[in-house]
């Protein structure tokens, strides 16, 4: 099976390419000078690219082959002085974290934090205003890295059912194809505790749900590993065998029913802990985990992993960027990795495109 | 009508695939930047903000002038004339 790998970095995207996920390929940059914050695969087979800039904004490129590219004209894009959330500020279109999909519709995730949605392949976007405007807003706080809407997930057998995490708000779910949406957090600890709304406040830092049953998701937190069963009306903690439940990315092998995540020392440190980079994974849905980390680096690592900088190709492929621009594969379910031959700016996303 | 040249900057141009230095024609500042934008639509999102003004770390000059501090973009342009767009930079 061939791979297709693109890292997006602070300074620009690279494509990685393999046959057998031993030898690879590096192309690139794409974007040069760009953060490419996250790619996506449309399920009409579009890519789907976000830039974003410190200085020039951000904005979504289309491509059918990731070599040529096209930046979309009416991409999304917030009114002027839209509320952007508790600060009281103006919204700003900021970072665009996310894609997800769902039938034919194709999702976005942004900070400040709302969601976009596209039915024409990316082309065009429009605003999903029944969590964009939100009756609890006025309580949305920043965690450290923005006000954003960094995840959404889909239920593959009803597309109308659609979860969105924000942070440091928590996650939201709608049952009618984002009309409406009801914060469904109950079981997590409020980090950030608003006066009225008790239903918010939570940093959600990842989400991955099962596509054979959309109700099983699984959910990285400020706070701790959690996982629902029953769509987000409760959330329980697994955080058995990890050493320490802090950190950002959680992945899925399907096949395999496999999770793996990279634990961090706490918020304070957010480094990997003790100086060893590593990745656990469990096996049982979350009851336990175990450390899978032959070769990675197993002392003086004091990098980052980052929300979006860990990804699963549902072969038994698993691959991790870091804040030091090393990128790691495993082809065997994480039983060993591989440290590929870059050193790249800070990565920021990593996604797999089988082909 | 005035013939300007419109200078951008290369991360820009080599994201969008336009060229560095785009003629126009334009009596002022701000017809020359509507020009620009009917020109390369992609490009609008990248200069000006939510609130249509150039964004926070995005300078336009006009010849030698730094345009934000003219009162607008109601700037009368002369035959030869250069509008630059250039991203601020301080610190080290």
């Amino acid at each position: 099976m061939g791979t297709t790998a693109v890292i997006g970095t602070a300074k620009g995207g690279f494509i990685l390419r393999s046959d057998d996920r031993r030898t690879w390929s590096v192309e690139g940059p794409l974007f040069k000078g760009w953060k490419l914050t996250t790619t996506s695969r449309t399920p009409a087979g579009t890519y789907l690219a976000a830039t974003a800039s410190d200085v020039y904004g951000t904005a979504v490129h289309r491509s059918r082959d990731l070599a040529e590219w096209e930046q979309v004209e009416t991409g999304p894009a917030w009114p002027a002085a839209a509320e952007g959330g508790g600060n009281g500020e103006a919204r700003k279109l900021k970072q665009i974290w996310t894609f997800g999909h769902g039938g034919n519709r194709t999702y976005a995730g942004v900070d400040d934090a709302g969601l976009f949605a596209s039915d024409d392949d990316g082309v065009s976007w429009t605003p999903v205003d029944g969590l964009n405007e939100h009756s609890t807003r006025s309580g949305w706080f920043p965690g450290a890295g923005g006000l954003c809407a960094h995840a959404v997930l889909v239920d593959p057998a009803d597309p109308k059912r659609l979860w969105c995490g924000i942070s440091a708000v928590g996650v939201f779910r709608s049952d009618d194809g984002g009309a409406s949406w009801t914060p469904k957090n109950e079981g997590i600890p409020i980090v950030i505790e608003d006066k009225s709304c008790k239903d918010i406040g939570r940093c959600v830092h990842g989400m991955v749900a099962d596509p054979k049953d959309a109700n099983t998701i699984y959910r990285r937190e400020h706070v701790g590993v959690f996982r629902t069963r029953d769509g987000g009306e409760h959330w329980e903690r697994i955080e058995h065998g990890l050493p320490s439940w802090f950190g950002f990315p959680i992945v899925m092998d399907v096949p395999t029913n496999t999770l793996f995540l990279a634990p961090l020392e706490s918020d304070e440190y957010r480094m990997p802990v003790d100086g060893r980079l590593s990745v656990y994974r469990s096996r049982d849905g979350g009851d336990s985990w175990e450390d899978a980390s032959a070769g990675l680096p197993a002392e003086h690592a004091y990098v980052g992993v980052l929300r979006g900088a860990m990804a699963a190709d549902q072969d038994g492929g698993v691959y991790l960027g870091t804040t030091g621009g090393q990128v790691y594969v495993s082809s065997d379910g994480a039983d060993s990795w591989q440290t590929l031959p870059v050193t790249l700016p800070r990565v920021l996303s990593v996604e797999v495109y089988p082909s | 009508m005035p013939r300007v040249d419109v200078e951008l900057p290369s991360v820009l141009t080599g994201l969008l695939g336009v060229p560095r230095v785009v003629p126009v024609e334009a009596s002022c500042l701000a017809d020359a930047l509507r020009e620009l934008s009917e020109l390369h639509p992609t490009i609008d999102v990248h200069l000006f903000d939510e609130t249509g003004g150039f964004r926070e770390h995005v300078l336009c000059f006009h010849n030698e002038t730094n345009t934000r501090w003219l009162d607008g973009t109601d700037v009368a342009l002369a035959d030869g004339d250069r509008i630059t767009i250039m991203q601020a930079v301080s610190g080290g």
